[in-house]
């Protein structure tokens, strides 16, 4: 397999000046993160998540990378990512529900859009899910999104929305293993513009 | 989730973000956002309020569309004090 860094540069498109990888940029990280961690990590069981987050050391890069869509909204395939953490009951394995500190690899549960929606459930336990169980399109818009499509304001949405876990405080494994093959499964199904919906 | 946005851009597909916690987004610069003052859990918008949700999602298309350069916001216009 390729590195992460090499299948970046393969097939970029860049309208602007120098992009530099993220990749690049984790080795000066790294150590501010494992002091961190080191901190942080005893506190989480104590439940003081905010405590241990105030003194995060947010990972900031230079490198401005920007692509443009190369046709209108209306002719254009959109792909959805969340950070919700969804998951299949019963078809997929639950996803981890608290933040890893260590290597361990940002899982992406891949969700098609005509799912039984009685069977999705939500793994992450950093937010209210009480908006999503009352109407989905709250943080997942399936609905709104395919009225979009039949109104003709996109063009297409991709077969599977890819949902994946916030807290994740190691960035590294998701920089160097998580994103490329969010890349890869996006421009396999010819997604050609991403919406990103945090949560 | 800003760096998941920084990783397709790089490969050539545009993004957008919608964020209800700027400071925690814009920390590692996202491309592109449309920041809306709705709750965790909410993002796109509140619950059964159709046109809400669909103003969140026409909003980041059009930041996608007219967007001319990296660091792109759109932003909800705060009540004036």
């Amino acid at each position: 397999m390729a590195s992460p860094v090499e299948s970046w540069h393969s097939d970029q498109k860049f309208d602007g000046g120098p992009v530099m990888s993220d990749a690049a940029s984790l080795p000066a990280w790294q150590p501010q993160f494992e002091t961190w961690a080191e901190f942080a990590q005893p506190l989480l069981p104590q439940g003081k998540a905010k405590e241990a987050f105030a003194k995060y050391p947010w990972f900031t890069t230079d490198g401005d990378p920007f692509a443009t869509l190369a046709k209108p909204a209306s002719e254009t395939r959109f792909g959805l990512i969340t950070t919700g953490g969804y998951s299949i009951d019963g078809e997929q394995e639950p996803m981890r529900g608290y933040p890893t500190f260590g290597d361990e690899v940002p899982q992406i549960r891949p969700i098609p859009l005509d799912v039984d929606r009685s069977k999705l459930k939500i793994n992450h336990p950093g937010y209210d899910h009480k908006y999503a169980e009352e109407d989905i399109n709250a943080n997942l818009p399936f609905d709104r999104l395919q009225e979009l499509v039949a109104d003709g304001v996109i063009g297409s949405l991709s077969e599977t929305t890819l949902v994946l876990m916030g807290l994740q405080p190691n960035v590294a494994p998701l920089i160097n293993e998580t994103i490329p093959e969010i890349v890869e499964t996006f421009k396999a199904d010819g997604v050609e513009a991403a919406l990103l919906v945090p949560s | 989730m800003s760096l998941i946005a920084r990783g397709l851009e790089a490969a050539g597909i545009p993004t957008v973000l919608v964020s209800v916690m700027p400071p925690l987004s814009s920390a590692a610069r996202p491309p592109r956002q449309v920041i809306r003052r709705l709750n965790i859990g909410a993002t796109v918008g509140r619950p059964h309020d159709v046109d809400g949700q669909r103003e969140t999602l026409t909003k980041m298309i059009k930041l996608l569309e007219t967007a001319d350069a990296f660091g792109a916001v759109d932003q909800d216009k705060k009540k004036s004090d």
